[in-house]
């Protein structure tokens, strides 16, 4: 069986709110399938822990829900992003990219000592 | 922001279980992962088994999606509080003796502070009152001070407008009010304008002052108390503006004032003051006949105000006037006092001490429901045990037996609160008119602050040493003896025999207090006042200044009145005087002794002063010790007399007869001959007589407006009271007359803050030791339950009953005296800071420390006796077979 990493703790909150933006109001399966499709699968998560991740999102208003009804007709609660959710993500995506960059010169500086 | 909103919506969440959404969610979630793996051609059961593995742990998503949703903490609190309600319904005797011993001390607490709230820190009706003062003169040779000030110092004040933002003066005097049914006397107070800012009061009705009606003949204008507007007017809206005759000179009403506002003290009705601008002037400044009151300004420390004072003081010293050599040769200063502080009195230091009298009974409370609570853990030792095996730590073993003391203290907070609201009106009902005059019955805001903090710190102080012995409990040891007695058990024991001894101490302590109190009392009532109080009637009255405008006016109603008193049926004597004793006014002055020059910076002779009809002296027995008693004889065109009494004989006649001396108020007034010296009276209280010399000089040859009238019959005074109405109304129909009431009353009267005082801390001390014995009993019940085994085989082993008893009420009896003991340490080092309060009576007496301990002894024997007797009751066969 491959190798797949872990989701660690705050990734998921971002890639929540990203999905959420490119593809509009979703389910809570829809988001997790979306997510390891996004990391062609390499990425493996529980389903379950996506949720308190939800509750911690809308508690803040990064994310509203709510209940409606799902393509196969089930009963599903439905997320979009909010306002305040967008100027979230800019912030973090911003903040992510910087701790990338940095990253990536330590990469390069490896590279060249060995 | 983003925070705080989370905060809010996990406050929120906790307060609003709701779980059946989430669960919904999930087993939606997990449906529609089996329906894709089925579409990707699994198995059902296989399609189910991978959804499930894919989802991961339901109940653990659950359990954190649950700590995300509300505040963990918050949750775990409410299950503390629930699990103690339970506990504590489970044991129903335990908790209503508990909350009732904790609401009776709550409720005792609350009750006076509420008493210490309203007399020194928070008087009602008075907007911060911290910074309302009032002004104290002091001159320090002539040993003289006044809680009062000459108009000539308000100027000074309101020109001082960096220190304070107000002043104003005030001076009492009543006022017949002559429109209703029968001539009435208003409790009156003429007031300068700024006087109600002083205390930021503002009226109910109509307006206050202005300046221009603080003027001669403009002050023609009154503000009515709220009492006055109830019980005179009946509350008539329309009275604003109406006119009314006060003293008989038309006066118009302009204002109510709130319920609450009624100073100075027991106002009934205020009129502008309107003094002649001359009074204003600083050659009026040593005639303090004026109450002078100022508001500091925000942020003015009293001491800086004070400190000002002393700027002021100097000003005089340095004016170079005839009134800087006054103020030098007898050190005159001014000096700031608070409002609350001057207006409490000597109310101050009794009601503080009744405050710690009522803490000590709160503390032996709460060291009774600490006794309960280690008796019922013992009792619930093997629930603690499994609890602590099944895994609780000992923070949370800790935090459940706090949370059981804390809702322990809330019940019991609440109920005293409640029985405060009663006590309060009790005490109003009880107390003395002087010491709660203007108290009423609402607890505001402070008090429920006290009654909160209160209920906190003594939850805490019943709570923490049980809760800390349990988190201790010893796991094996408690499973292992199925919860029978074991060394902790002991050592609870052990702990609650010293509660059980500091509470002895403390109720001892209290009766010590309550037993000096009532030796100073008993002491007291012997005093012999100078006089004889039996059989004596008086009452008083004013005569207004527009009909009785010179004296020889004034003479001719009191001789008529006199005349009219004399020949009334059942008269033995009557009299007139002012100020008569124990009527509160003071009233003194220098004199001049003829061949006696002062020396330089020598104030000169000084004495109290009484203006007396003939009859005064036969009236109230005030004994002749040489000379004569005024007579009718004693006229104006004849010659001038005195009498003297013999502290003052003493004081400045110390080796000559002073009877046929001469003596005059002042330079230039006309000498007058002492005739007669007479003993000494007391004049304010049995307690604290200054012992200061008296002048009586003749009501007849030296006219006043008003005076106090004295009757005396052999049968019962009261009757006397229609007696003098007639006589006054004989004189002049429209005169009234007011404050009837007999010697003894007035003398008693005068106890009446003492009396009070006694009988709540009697009360207190008896409390705590109802209390005390109560928790003897607790612990020497417990400790013949846990001995009944071995009771059992000595009274199988012929044991006498006697010597079961013996033995236990012996334990019992240990406590109390080491208790004793240790009580009457404490008293001796308390016992200080009474002294100034007792009378003729050592602080530290031995027969009250021997006569009150007595009492914890005896209460001690009894409280032991009643479990010993129960534990020989019982069959020893059936002890023996218990186990």
């Amino acid at each position: 069986m491959e190798q797949k990493s872990d989701v660690w703790q705050g990734t998921l909150t971002l890639m929540v709110l990203k999905t959420l933006n490119a593809l509009g109001p979703l389910h809570g399966y829809g988001i997790a399938r979306r997510i390891e499709q996004t990391s062609e699968n390499l990425l493996s998560i529980n389903h379950g822990t996506l949720y308190p991740v939800l509750l911690k999102l809308e508690q803040e208003g990064s994310i509203a829900s709510e209940w409606g009804v799902s393509d196969n007709n089930r009963k599903a609660k439905f997320y979009r992003i909010t306002k305040s959710g967008k100027k979230e993500l800019t912030a973090a995506e911003r903040e992510w990219q910087r701790a990338n960059d940095i990253m990536a010169r330590f990469s390069a500086l490896q590279g060249e000592s060995s | 922001m983003k925070r705080l909103r989370r905060g809010w919506k996990r406050l929120l969440g906790s307060l609003s279980p709701e779980e059946s959404e989430l669960s919904h969610e999930l087993q939606s979630h997990i449906e529609m992962q089996i329906e894709d793996n089925l579409r990707a051609g699994m198995p059902p059961e296989e399609a189910r088994r991978q959804a499930k593995l894919k989802f991961g742990g339901f109940e653990s998503t659950k359990e954190s999606y649950r700590d995300q949703r509300g505040l963990p903490w918050i949750e775990t609190t409410l299950a503390d509080l629930r699990y103690a309600a339970r506990g504590l319904r489970h044991s129903p005797a335990f908790t209503v003796v508990a909350v009732l011993t904790l609401a009776l001390g709550i409720g005792a607490n609350t009750a006076i502070f509420s008493l210490v709230n309203q007399l020194l820190l928070h008087p009602p009706g008075i907007d911060h009152p911290e910074r309302v003062v009032g002004l104290r003169t002091e001159y320090q040779k002539l040993n003289l001070a006044f809680n009062g000030s000459s108009a000539a110092n308000l100027p000074d004040l309101r020109a001082s407008a960096n220190v304070f933002e107000h002043a104003a003066i005030a001076q009492r005097g009543d006022l017949n009010y002559t429109d209703g049914p029968n001539p009435e006397r208003l409790r009156g107070s003429a007031v300068s304008a700024e006087w109600f800012d002083v205390f930021g009061a503002k009226p109910l009705l109509g307006r206050v002052f202005t300046s221009q009606e603080d003027q001669p003949n403009l002050n023609r204008v009154a503000v009515l108390s709220y009492g006055a507007w109830t019980k005179v007017f009946g509350r008539d809206p329309k009275v604003i503006g109406r006119m009314v005759q006060l003293n008989q000179t038309p006066h118009q009403i302009i204002g109510v004032m709130r319920a609450d506002f009624e100073q100075p003290r027991n106002t009934d009705i205020w009129t502008p003051i309107g003094l002649d601008p001359k009074l204003y002037q600083p050659s009026n400044r040593f005639n303090e006949s004026f109450f002078l009151a100022a508001r500091l300004k925000p942020g003015i420390s009293f001491e800086l105000g004070q400190a000002w004072m002393r700027v002021l003081t100097d000003r005089v010293y340095d004016s170079g006037t005839t009134g800087a050599y006054i103020a030098k040769s007898s050190n005159w200063s001014i000096s700031l006092v608070h409002f609350t502080d001057d207006s409490a009195g000597d109310n101050k230091a009794a009601v503080l001490l009744l405050l710690a009298a009522v803490g000590f009974v709160l503390l032996i409370a709460c060291s009774n429901i600490a006794g309960l609570m280690m008796a019922r853990t013992s009792a619930r030792g093997r629930e603690l045990a499994v609890r602590a095996a099944l895994g609780a730590g000992r923070l949370r073993l800790l935090r459940q037996m706090l949370s059981e003391s804390l809702l322990l203290g809330v019940a019991g907070g609440v109920a005293g609160l409640l029985l405060a609201a009663g006590a309060v009106r009790l005490l109003l009902l009880l107390a003395p008119e002087g010491v709660v005059a203007g108290v009423n019955a609402s607890l505001d805001i402070y008090v429920m602050i006290f009654c909160a903090a209160a209920t906190f710190a003594a939850s805490l102080l019943f709570g923490v040493t049980p809760a800390w012995q349990v988190s201790r409990v010893d796991l094996q040891g408690s499973l292992k003896t199925e919860g029978r007695s074991n060394t902790l058990d002991s050592a609870r024991q052990r702990f609650r025999s010293l509660l059980v001894v500091g509470e002895t101490a403390l109720a001892l302590t209290l009766l010590v207090a309550a037993g000096l109190f009532v030796r100073s009392f008993v002491r007291l009532q012997t005093i012999n006042p100078g006089f004889n109080p039996k059989g004596v009637m008086t009452a008083m009255y004013r005569l207004p200044s527009a009909q009785y405008a010179g004296g020889r006016d004034q003479a001719n109603f009191n001789r008529a009145l006199l005349a009219n008193l004399r020949s009334a049926p059942g008269v033995v004597s009557a009299g007139l005087g002012y100020p008569m004793p124990f009527s509160g006014d003071p009233e003194a002055g220098s004199f001049d002794i003829e061949d006696h020059p002062a020396g330089p910076n020598d104030p000169g002779p000084h004495g109290d002063r009484r203006f007396i009809s003939p009859g005064y002296m036969e009236t109230l027995s005030i004994p002749l010790k040489a000379g004569r008693y005024f007579t009718d004889q004693d006229r104006v065109d004849s010659k001038l007399v005195a009498i003297i009494d013999d502290a003052l004989a003493r004081q400045y006649w110390p080796h000559e007869d002073p009877v046929g001396k001469r003596v005059r108020l002042g330079e230039g007034a006309p000498w007058m001959t002492i005739v007669g010296i007479v003993g000494h009276v007391m004049h304010s209280s049995l307690a604290s007589d200054s012992g200061k010399g008296v002048m009586y000089l003749s009501l007849f040859q030296r006219s006043k407006p008003g005076a106090s009238i004295a009757v005396k019959t052999y049968g019962d005074p009261n009757l006397m009271a229609a007696v003098i109405r007639d006589a006054v109304r004989a004189a002049d129909p429209h005169q009234a007359v007011h404050t009837f009431g007999t010697m003894d009353y007035w003398v008693s009267r005068s106890l009446d803050t003492r009396r009070f005082g006694v009988r709540l801390l009697g009360f207190f001390g008896v409390t705590a030791l109802f209390l005390a014995a109560l928790g003897l009993y607790g612990v020497i019940s417990y400790a013949v339950t846990q001995r009944t085994r071995e009771i059992g085989i000595r009274m199988a082993l012929g044991a006498e009953r006697r010597s079961v008893i013996s033995l236990v009420v012996g334990q019992g009896l240990r406590l109390s005296i080491i208790g004793v003991a240790i009580g009457i340490g404490f008293a001796a080092l308390l016992g200080q800071y009474l002294q100034s309060l007792l009378f003729q009576v050592q602080s530290f007496d031995p027969w009250t420390i021997v006569g009150t301990a007595a009492a914890p002894i005896i209460a001690g024997l009894l409280a032991s006796y009643l479990p010993a007797r129960r534990a020989v009751r019982v069959d020893p066969a059936i002890t023996l077979r218990s186990d």
